[in-house]
């Protein structure tokens, strides 16, 4: 119960803060926190829960913002049908992948999904009508009557977004599904022998998070007013997605979602405020210290602060 | 004794109070990522202006505070660097990030708050959103503009037949599209048209193809790394004695540390370029020989021909106009860069309706007589020989390439 008052919660905060005469900066800073609790969440589903370590977020993301591209491009869809377009075709892509790479394992696996990057970066480079390397531009559509820009409407559509992840998230933890999966982590063929069905679980992981992550790219075009693919498939997704549920903890749903905003934030900040190559120290710093200090990440070490307590009791 | 620091502190109070608020100026620039050297220079010349107008009294009296950050040539970045600039900075003025990637998602925005958005070479970012409150530095206009010079040196030598090598990405596409377009209205006869994927390191199958096609004119379009692997492969190889001019848009010969590394190699070919010593454009050579000192202190760009000064033009134009118009105003501003020539230290600018120069001055120069690991000479004109625009001209092509190479 405590958990849906939080989703109530959290979506009435977002929009009555975007109705608010709240200064648009926040939206968009607030916008890009929120996209990587997407894409934290989406990643901790399989490398989190699975333990299959997917350095492929930026491919999934991009091919979520390419295809709202050519959605608003082609007909001018609205932004509710380019997200669930642009989920179904990462889904798929997700699923894709899983079949061909899911066989392999750890760093074999990883790298196999940098692959992936690669190959969707450079079939958009060669393709012409979604403006090729050079990018294309586009122009917004008006806003909702509610709101004010069409910034703050993002910003709104991507706190909806960012709640739906996490209550995928925490629907597979608790589910069969999640048991499975953290089966798989712990070890693979005990799992099989124990009659998981491995490789679909697998699959419905990496499709599940493909989608997730998918649906996080589909806004973006929007939020820039344009789109290149240098940017859109920069590793930089990638590592991030893969650092939030590293510092907030991968075993729990609530562990991508503290990172990502620990994370998204200290890296809004450092944008304006250090605002030169020490940028991106500051975030390594940040990494290796939460790696050494706190293996686990924040839930880790809140856990341990828990225990320390009541043992001294 | 409290009582006199009371005193003194209010006094000190009243002052800072009497004093005007600066006028704040407001942009990111790519000083990390793969723009990240040349905006570090870029900045460098703006800061100059900066310090420069601030030691003459400031703008309209108020001494200028301007405002940076890093976008990290990450165009995701810059739609909230400039909001912030705008809503939580309060600035009074803005200027492009260098490059077409980092601008393009700012042009709705301004064009939605009717902001004056002065461009900093970045190619065509306008051509959607049809922004009239933009006004970009960069030399050159549409894809045309690249090449129409090389292409005319070309027919002065006699040229009747051409080959094209470029990138298969789109920016080099589009540049080569409009090389081709003017070769045809020019009546020359393509004999080798290859465009190569962006990763290839290995040119010498093309270069012995271009070699067999028996080309009088060689146009490239290629990026950094492709341009010094080319460099080297005609150095191995030759292009053969039919060749009279090799080049055209090949990005990165403009750079120092290529032009350094390359050396003798570099002597003949004819490059675009936006700015080589030897221009006469007032005030230009004191602006490097001051930019010179401090990017050995910042560790930037030692030479800054190629970005610096069109950095430092941007703050002389909106200099102009404030000056003229006593104003800060953005819309009086732009109409008044819409209406007059502005002076700058890259010489005359006229801006079209669309925001881009009337008249696009890309430079067409010959290296000349460049010996290897020699920065300095740069520094000085004739080792680049201007060839076009027809007003700036210093010389006469040297064909054929082969010869112009000294070989």
């Amino acid at each position: 119960m405590k958990f849906w008052i939080g989703v109530a919660a959290t979506v009435a905060l977002a929009a009555g803060l975007a109705l608010s005469g709240t200064n648009e900066y926040f939206f968009y800073a607030g916008y890009v926190v929120l996209q990587f609790v997407v894409l934290a969440t989406a990643w901790n589903i399989l490398g989190g829960y699975a333990g299959y370590v997917n350095f492929g977020t930026a491919a999934f993301f991009g091919i979520g913002a390419y295809t709202a591209v050519v959605l608003f491009k082609a007909v001018g869809a609205p932004l509710g049908v380019q997200i669930l377009a642009a989920a179904c075709a990462s889904g798929l892509l997700g699923f894709g992948t899983g079949l061909l790479t899911l066989r392999l394992r750890g760093i074999f696996f990883s790298i196999a999904t940098v692959a992936v990057i690669f190959i969707m970066h450079t079939a958009i480079v060669n393709w012409r009508y979604v403006g090729g390397a050079t990018g294309v531009q586009l122009l917004r559509p008006p806003a909702m009557p509610l709101f004010d820009s069409y910034t703050r409407m993002l910003f709104v559509v991507m706190a909806v977004l960012a709640v739906a992840g996490v209550c995928i998230a925490r629907y597979i933890e608790v589910s069969w599904i999640g048991r499975g999966l953290r089966a798989i982590r712990d070890s693979e063929e005990a799992a099989e022998c124990s009659g998981v069905p491995t490789l679909k679980l697998k699959l419905f992981a990496c499709t599940v998070s493909g989608a997730l992550m998918g649906a996080a790219g589909a806004p973006l075009p929007m939020y820039m007013s344009f789109l290149e693919p240098a940017s859109s498939f920069d590793l930089n997704y990638s590592v991030s997605a893969l650092a939030m549920p590293m510092i907030g903890g991968t075993s729990h749903w609530l562990g991508p979602v503290i990172g990502a905003i620990l994370l998204g934030s200290v890296q809004q900040i450092v944008t304006v405020t250090i605002s030169n190559e020490i940028n991106v120290l500051v975030v390594g710093v940040l990494l290796v210290v939460f790696v050494v200090a706190a293996p686990d990440g924040v839930l880790g070490l809140l856990r341990k602060l828990k225990w320390l307590h009541r043992s001294s009791r | 004794m409290r009582l006199a620091s009371f005193v003194l502190g209010l006094a000190f109070s009243a002052a800072a109070l009497a004093q005007p608020a600066p006028v704040k100026i407001g942009m990111s620039m790519p000083q990390t990522g793969s723009l990240g050297a040349g905006g570090k220079a870029a900045l460098l010349a703006l800061q100059m202006w900066v310090d420069d107008v601030n030691a003459k009294g400031g703008l309209l009296g108020r001494r200028i505070e301007f405002i940076v950050y890093d976008d990290q040539t990450n165009p995701a970045l810059t739609p909230g660097i400039y909001t912030k600039l705008l809503d939580v900075d309060k600035v009074d003025l803005i200027i492009a990030p260098y490059g077409t990637v980092p601008t393009a998602p700012i042009m709705p925005l301004v064009k939605q708050r009717g902001l004056l958005l002065m461009g900093n070479f970045s190619f065509q970012v306008n051509h959607t959103v049809k922004h009239d409150m933009w006004f970009n530095n960069s030399p050159w206009t549409d894809a045309s503009s690249w090449s129409d010079g090389f292409i005319h040196i070309g027919q002065k030598a006699g040229a009747k037949t051409i080959a094209f090598l470029a990138a298969d990405q789109e920016f080099a596409q589009n540049l080569a599209n409009g090389a081709r377009t003017l070769a045809k209205k020019a009546g020359l006869q393509t004999v080798y048209d290859q465009n190569y994927p962006p990763a290839t390191v290995d040119f010498s199958a093309m270069i012995r193809a271009i070699r067999a096609a028996r080309p009088d004119i060689v146009f490239v379009m290629s990026y950094p790394n492709d341009s010094v692997a080319i460099v080297r492969a005609i150095n191995e190889i030759g292009v053969g004695d039919s060749v009279k001019l090799f080049g055209g848009g090949m990005v990165g010969l403009q750079f120092t540390p290529n032009m350094v590394s390359l050396g003798s190699s570099l002597n003949g070919i004819v490059n675009y370029n936006s700015y080589v010593p030897g221009v006469k454009y007032p005030g230009i050579e004191d602006f490097l020989q001051r930019y010179a000192k401090r990017a050995l202190e910042a560790k930037v760009d030692p030479l800054g021909f190629y970005l610096p000064p069109f950095n430092y033009a941007i703050g002389q134009m909106l200099e102009q106009a404030i000056n003229a118009t006593k104003s800060l105003d953005h819309r009086k501003l732009a109409d008044y860069l819409h209406k007059h020539e502005m002076q700058t230290i890259v010489g005359p600018i006229r801006f079209g309706p669309d925001g881009e120069w009337a008249n696009p001055r890309v430079i067409h120069a010959q290296f000349r007589g460049v010996v290897d690991k020699d920065m300095e000479q740069f520094r000085h004109p004739g080792r680049q020989v201007i060839l076009w625009p027809e007003q700036y001209k210093i010389g006469e092509a040297i064909v054929p390439f082969e010869k112009a190479r000294g070989k």
